[in-house]
């Protein structure tokens, strides 16, 4: 099935379009809203990154932080302040903005501000949240569980179709393997993909080993470089990858953040892969390699 | 002993739709099993929103799927019915005469024909024991 365009962002910000035979697009930023200063200070430094490269992004930090492993984690900013400051991320710096939310009554207030919804992985087959976030008019970008099949995303999907949404970005962010564990499945990009709705890589988590720190997760960040590129070899429309200027610093997911220094050569690899990909799709032909009927 | 009737046509034996299982082309492979479940015929029709036939699914392609799909059972259910389905199928028009329904079905070796107006639309189907039974006048 062809993989449909979506459009993200509204008003002044510049429009991100995902999907199709589009240029890879980023979303990314801090795990955790930290506050004011540091949203606009990261949301301008990627902001140069990604135009030096070309690369259509999408700034991603969130308000709320449930699925910390400790009551002592950091929680986040709250709803409103979170809101407020995503809004003048997106006024001072023009580039859209992407939350997730936990909760059903908070998806109205997310939509009013944010270009793109999240749906956390842990909630993404949560009949009350898919719907809040569908009814938003927001496009929904929908992480698979990491206890999720790739074919079962077509529920969640469905879900949301049922209520009128069809703009819809699905992301892989890892599979359980065993406890504390996750592997990546590249098989998923192609089979989310059979739902007609552009997918995307989540590397920052992909490298995560949850909980593996006794009451905090670990990460292995050495191989966000070989993981994006795989991805981007293998089809996907759109690379997450939360980004920090100091993180052993980060408030909120510090062993799997990337170190913004390293950003422009994470960002120009998957860039030119992708590119290649496309290039190579119309030298030889599409991946539809199956028996005919 | 009966004499064998050529000018009976379809029409006149074709079960009506409502008689028929149908899904949409979106129907989830389970749920389409499960709605040929609940008629024994061995054929399901897979329409559009206009109600033309897309495509139709049988007993023996869900043999023939089993053998040769490799992927999981549990992805296999979630496929949409339309991936699995058999999109030129034979068909017949209602103002046929059974005797040549009877010929496609020997030639075809299938006992089910979906009767379907000259723009697609499906109305009904033909099974096999009922046409014998009228062309046979028992």
């Amino acid at each position: 099935m062809p993989i449909k365009t979506i459009t993200v962002g509204y008003d002044a910000v510049k429009k991100v379009r995902i999907g199709g035979t589009e240029p890879l697009a980023f979303i990314g930023g801090p795990c955790a809203i930290e506050g004011r200063d540091h949203a606009l200070m990261m949301a301008n430094d990627i902001g140069n990154i990604c135009d030096r490269l070309n690369i259509p992004w999408i700034y991603k930090s969130c308000f709320d932080k449930d699925c910390r492993s400790s009551p002592n984690s950091f929680h986040g900013v709250g709803v409103d302040d979170g809101l407020k400051i995503l809004q003048d991320v997106r006024n001072e710096v023009g580039v859209p903005v992407v939350s997730d939310f936990s909760r059903p009554g908070w998806a109205e207030a997310t939509g009013e501000v944010c270009d793109m919804v999240q749906v956390p992985a842990y909630l993404c087959r949560q009949t009350s949240i898919l719907r809040a976030a569908t009814e938003t008019k927001r496009p929904v970008h929908l992480k698979k569980g990491q206890f999720m099949s790739p074919w079962n995303m077509k529920n969640s999907v469905r879900k949301i179709e049922n209520w009128g949404g069809n703009q819809i970005l699905l992301t892989d962010r890892g599979t359980f393997f065993g406890y504390n564990m996750q592997v990546n499945d590249f098989r998923n990009f192609p089979i989310m993909g059979e739902t007609g709705y552009p997918v995307c890589f989540d590397v920052s988590h992909s490298i995560q080993l949850p909980t593996s720190m006794g009451n905090s997760s670990g990460g292995q960040r050495e191989f966000i470089p070989h993981l994006s590129r795989a991805a981007a070899a293998c089809g996907i429309n759109a690379l997450f990858c939360e980004v920090h200027n100091d993180p052993p610093k980060a408030l909120s997911d510090a062993n799997t953040v990337l170190d913004i220094k390293y950003l422009e050569r994470v960002l120009g690899q998957a860039r030119d892969v992708h590119q290649l990909r496309l290039e190579l799709l119309d030298k030889w032909g599409e991946d539809r390699v199956h028996l005919e009927d | 002993m009966s004499t064998l009737k050529t000018d009976l046509i379809v029409r006149d034996v074709m079960m009506p739709l409502d008689k028929v299982p149908v899904v949409s082309h979106r129907t989830m492979f389970k749920d389409a099993l499960d709605e040929m479940g609940k008629v024994c015929l061995g054929i399901i029709c897979i329409t559009d929103s206009g109600g033309k036939l897309k495509g139709i699914f049988t007993d023996g392609d869900l043999r023939r799927l089993l053998i040769t799909e490799q992927k999981p059972m549990t992805a296999l259910f979630c496929d949409d019915i339309i991936t699995h389905s058999i999109k030129k199928c034979a068909t017949i028009a209602s103002d046929s005469t059974l005797i040549e329904a009877v010929e496609i079905m020997e030639k075809k070796q299938i006992w089910d024909l979906p009767v379907v107006t000259t723009d697609g639309k499906l109305l009904g189907m033909l099974h096999l024991h009922p046409v014998v039974k009228k062309l046979l006048g028992l």
